[in-house]
């Protein structure tokens, strides 16, 4: 394709794509994202590809190779257009049967459509399936449609043109008017409303000024930004462009993490492409504005998140933070303004110039506007990417999206990843705010959502975090380093068995210091799963320590196994199962456990089919 | 002329050139800012987070450490509050449970109100303030010593861990090292973790005596920065 000169290029460009889109008869869409090839998605796609090109069907259908859709319990799945059918968990093995009956024929094959595990109802059409039908999906909806490896998909989208809109006819200080006026406000986590630091760092003095996508995700359990990156790098990239226009600045970086091969390879296939086409290069559609993007690649620590190590991690230096007394938005990268904001702020720019910021306003709530996306994982049936508006409640994305596990009762919910916290079930009527997990004493964080059920100890929550915490801490500062370590050994010696009531109170002084005290923001946001599972879940602290007992009974050192004589029949799988010999008994007989011997590692209540272990 | 800002530190109302830092300009007025990976003349990172004061702006105090802070115009500081003092001495405690027998540590910590450590002793003998690496890269652009490793693998070393030969062996890391003052001569055992206070510095040094400084002893082993003026 030859380089676009001027925004009618680009119009003409789209709409020849548009014309040649038109000649199939049938799209078949396949997503191939890091979870999709996880769960085998290459298989599928190789086998189906073989069997069109067999069945001679090249010309007709079009094999549309995406990113992830979201739903990722389902995958490998496989959706048609035009009808919206939708087929979960496809094998290598189902390929000719598709292709014969559904390419050829248009029937549907029953068993492969999604079962919904309330009615046991089989549903054909992928809008229909309650996980889809609950979300709002304004920014995920594009991943269905575009192959990430694909300018073209991206353009015939309607992808660039809030670019060119921009670069046509209007000034830097009018998208910083849009910006403001939607209510965009960042969403890796703080939530700093994204107008007012483009407009800070276009008033800084200076005339060399940079953008940054910060794409080094670290949250255990969230995946969304890595997830934007694979699908639909276009929309990061075109979202960057837009705020160095207004913000003023020639050069742009997008740090992803060095973990994320996909993203990488998927971002610089797009940054080649951009270039290729003069979207990103000098005088950019024919106007006064030049600017480049290039990657950089961060190599996995979690602290390099934070915008100043961040920073530092891009100039070469040791990714360690820097005080912030002097904001990034005046002095940043090579100690010029900078703007930094998250994957999926950047994504949501260019559909907020194209559609207005009434359009984005709309949705939210007062101090939160838009929507956002969140990865659902834990004890539910339904995990994956979630797109809901800012507002919706956490049951509703727990039970109506989530679908949460029947059985065992949702206890809590851990949302923002370490620097979040856990709201109990009592708190499920929030709204997804920043504000109301804030003042909830969680946080939004970047968008991981972890559901626990009453398996689930809270005080081995927070030593799981503190352990993470502890290995991901730069080391910088005191608080931080020893403080978190020193909160690990109270927690670990409290789910031992070796905890005081005054170390319970050692760990909220201990909590607040380095709240108020660390340098930077993550360490400031270290003792929030501490704290907040103190604040909602201090009986299983108290148990811990008072009665030496781990009410979900996860805890080892506190816990004892036994055999509940009413339910044991005596079939011996217990016996055989359990590898250090702690379980006597004749066939037919009640067996026991020795506790001497028993080593507590929980083999036999997993191979019991009688529910006769007991653990308490 | 250099510009002058002024600035009220403690209800003290106090002026500073600009661009020093709000530590420097408090030392430099004999307001006695605990401080422990600060010296003068480096560029400071705000490891120790023991400068800590509050700032106050619009009616809202917020907790910054002074030595990166730099002085501005009407700036309003605290350095001395209930809250201040229960922060540092958490810090301080935290410190010094780290490397019980340093004097230097011990002393400083007495300074800022600890009597008893309620955590088990670590026994490190490096407590990563970090001033003989910025000594060593700032001043004498050596780069032969750094930190390697992050968290709580984090440790001074040379590069690749043996580089010697890069050290100009000026000796200066040395000199600058807390633990380098004369060990304590009572080291603290398990079991006994308090503090004696019976070195005679620590006396004036304890946080009542803010205000009195005498130019102690331990300030000249540690450089405190006003022995250095």
């Amino acid at each position: 394709m030859a380089r676009l000169e001027k925004p009618e290029d680009l119009e003409n460009l789209r709409d020849s794509l548009r014309e040649e889109n038109r000649g199939f008869r049938l799209r078949i869409i396949i997503p191939n994202g890091t979870c999709c090839r996880a769960s085998g998605s290459q298989a599928v796609i190789d086998a189906v590809k073989a069997e069109i090109s067999k069945q001679g069907l090249e010309k007709e259908v079009f094999l549309h190779i995406t990113g992830c859709h979201g739903f990722c319990q389902q995958e490998p799945n496989i959706l048609f257009e035009p009808g919206n059918i939708a087929y979960c968990r496809v094998k290598p093995g189902d390929a000719k049967e598709i292709v014969e009956k559904t390419v050829g024929n248009g029937e549907v094959i029953e068993r492969l459509l999604y079962v919904d595990p309330l009615t046991g109802e089989r549903i054909r059409r992928e809008g229909d399936i309650p996980f889809y039908k609950a979300q709002d999906r304004q920014l995920l909806t594009n991943n269905k449609l575009v192959d990430p490896l694909a300018i073209e998909d991206y353009i015939a989208i309607g992808g660039y043109g809030a670019l060119a809109k921009v670069l046509e006819g209007m000034g830097p200080e009018e998208v910083i008017r849009e910006i403001k006026a939607s209510g965009l406000r960042g969403r890796g986590g703080a939530g700093f409303p994204t107008g007012r630091k483009w407009e800070e760092a276009r008033e800084a003095p200076g005339d060399e000024k940079y953008v940054i996508c910060n794409a080094d995700e670290g949250d255990p359990g969230a995946y969304m930004d890595r997830c934007l990156l694979e699908s639909n790098p276009h929309a990061i990239l075109e979202g960057m462009m837009i705020g160095a226009w207004a913000a003023g600045a020639g050069m742009g970086y997008v740090y992803v993490r060095h973990e994320y091969p996909l993203a990488v390879q998927h971002t610089r296939n797009a940054v080649m492409q951009a270039r290729a086409l003069g979207l990103l290069g000098e005088n950019i559609l024919g106007s006064n504005f030049s600017f480049d993007i290039e990657i950089a690649r961060g190599g996995g620590a979690f602290v390099c998140g934070e915008s100043t190590a961040l920073m530092a991690s891009v100039e070469g230096k040791v990714g360690e933070p820097r005080p912030k007394d002097i904001h990034t938005v005046k002095e940043g990268l090579w100690n010029k303004p900078t703007v930094l904001n998250n994957v999926e702020t950047w994504a949501n720019v260019p559909s907020i110039i194209l559609n207005g910021s009434d359009w984005f306003a709309s949705k939210g709530t007062r101090g939160s506007k838009g929507t956002k996306i969140f990865a659902l994982t834990g004890k539910i049936r339904n995990t994956g990417l979630v797109e809901v508006a800012m507002g919706t409640t956490i049951h509703d994305i727990v039970h109506n999206i989530g679908g949460a596990s029947d059985g065992r009762a949702v206890k809590a919910i851990q949302t923002g990843g370490p620097s979040g916290g856990c709201l109990p079930a009592s708190q499920f009527g929030l709204p997804v705010d920043f504000d109301s997990l804030y003042d909830a004493g969680s946080m939004m964080g970047s968008g991981g959502m972890v559901v626990m059920d009453e398996k689930t100890c809270m005080v081995d929550v927070a030593k799981y975090f503190l352990k993470f915490l502890q290995d991901e801490s730069c080391g910088k500062c005191i608080p931080c380093r020893v403080g978190v370590s020193r909160m690990l050994e109270i927690v670990t010696d409290i789910t031992e068995g070796r905890g005081t009531r005054a170390q319970i109170d050692l760990l909220k002084e201990l909590a607040e210091t380095i709240g108020q005290t660390a340098l930077c923001g993550l360490g400031k946001t270290a003792p929030n799963p501490v704290l907040s599972t103190l604040r909602y879940f201090g009986d299983e602290y108290l148990a811990h320590v008072d009665e030496k007992r781990c009410p979900a009974g996860v805890c080892r050192p506190l816990i004892r196994y036994a055999i509940d004589p009413e339910k044991c029949n005596g079939c011996g799988v217990c016996v055989r199962s359990c590898p250090h010999e702690a379980i006597s008994g004749q066939k037919k007989e009640v067996h026991a456990i020795d506790p001497e011997e028993c080593r507590k590692c929980g083999i036999c209540a997993a191979e019991c089919k009688f529910d006769a272990i007991m653990v308490n | 002329m250099q510009q002058q800002v002024t600035l009220t530190i403690d209800g003290s109302t106090i002026r500073a050139a600009r661009g020093t830092s709000v530590l420097e300009a408090a030392l430099g007025y004999g307001i006695c800012i605990p401080h422990l990976c600060h010296v003068p003349g480096l560029k400071d990172t705000g490891a120790c987070r023991l400068c800590i004061v509050e700032n106050v702006q619009n009616g809202r105090s917020r907790v910054t450490t002074s030595c990166t802070l730099t002085v501005q115009e009407g700036m309003v500081i605290r350095t001395n509050t209930e809250n201040i003092k229960r922060l540092r001495r958490n810090i301080a405690e935290l410190i010094v449970a780290e490397a019980p027998n340093s004097r230097a540590v011990q002393d400083m910590a007495v300074r800022c109100g600890v009597r008893e450590v309620r955590y088990p002793f670590r026994r490190e003998n490096c407590i990563q303030c970090g001033r003989c690496v910025r000594y060593c890269t700032e001043m004498w652009r050596a780069n032969a010593l750094g930190f390697i490793g992050r968290g709580k693998d984090r440790k001074v070393d040379f590069a690749f861990g043996n580089r010697r030969d890069i050290c100009k062996k000026c000796q200066s890391c040395v000199i600058y090292c807390p633990m380098s003052v004369t060990p304590c001569g009572g080291p603290m055992k398990p079991g006994e973790e308090k503090l004696c206070g019976k070195c005679e510095s620590v006396e004036l040094m304890a946080e009542n005596a803010y205000g009195a400084c005498v130019h102690c002893e331990l300030g000249k082993g540690f450089q405190c920065s006003r022995h250095a003026m």
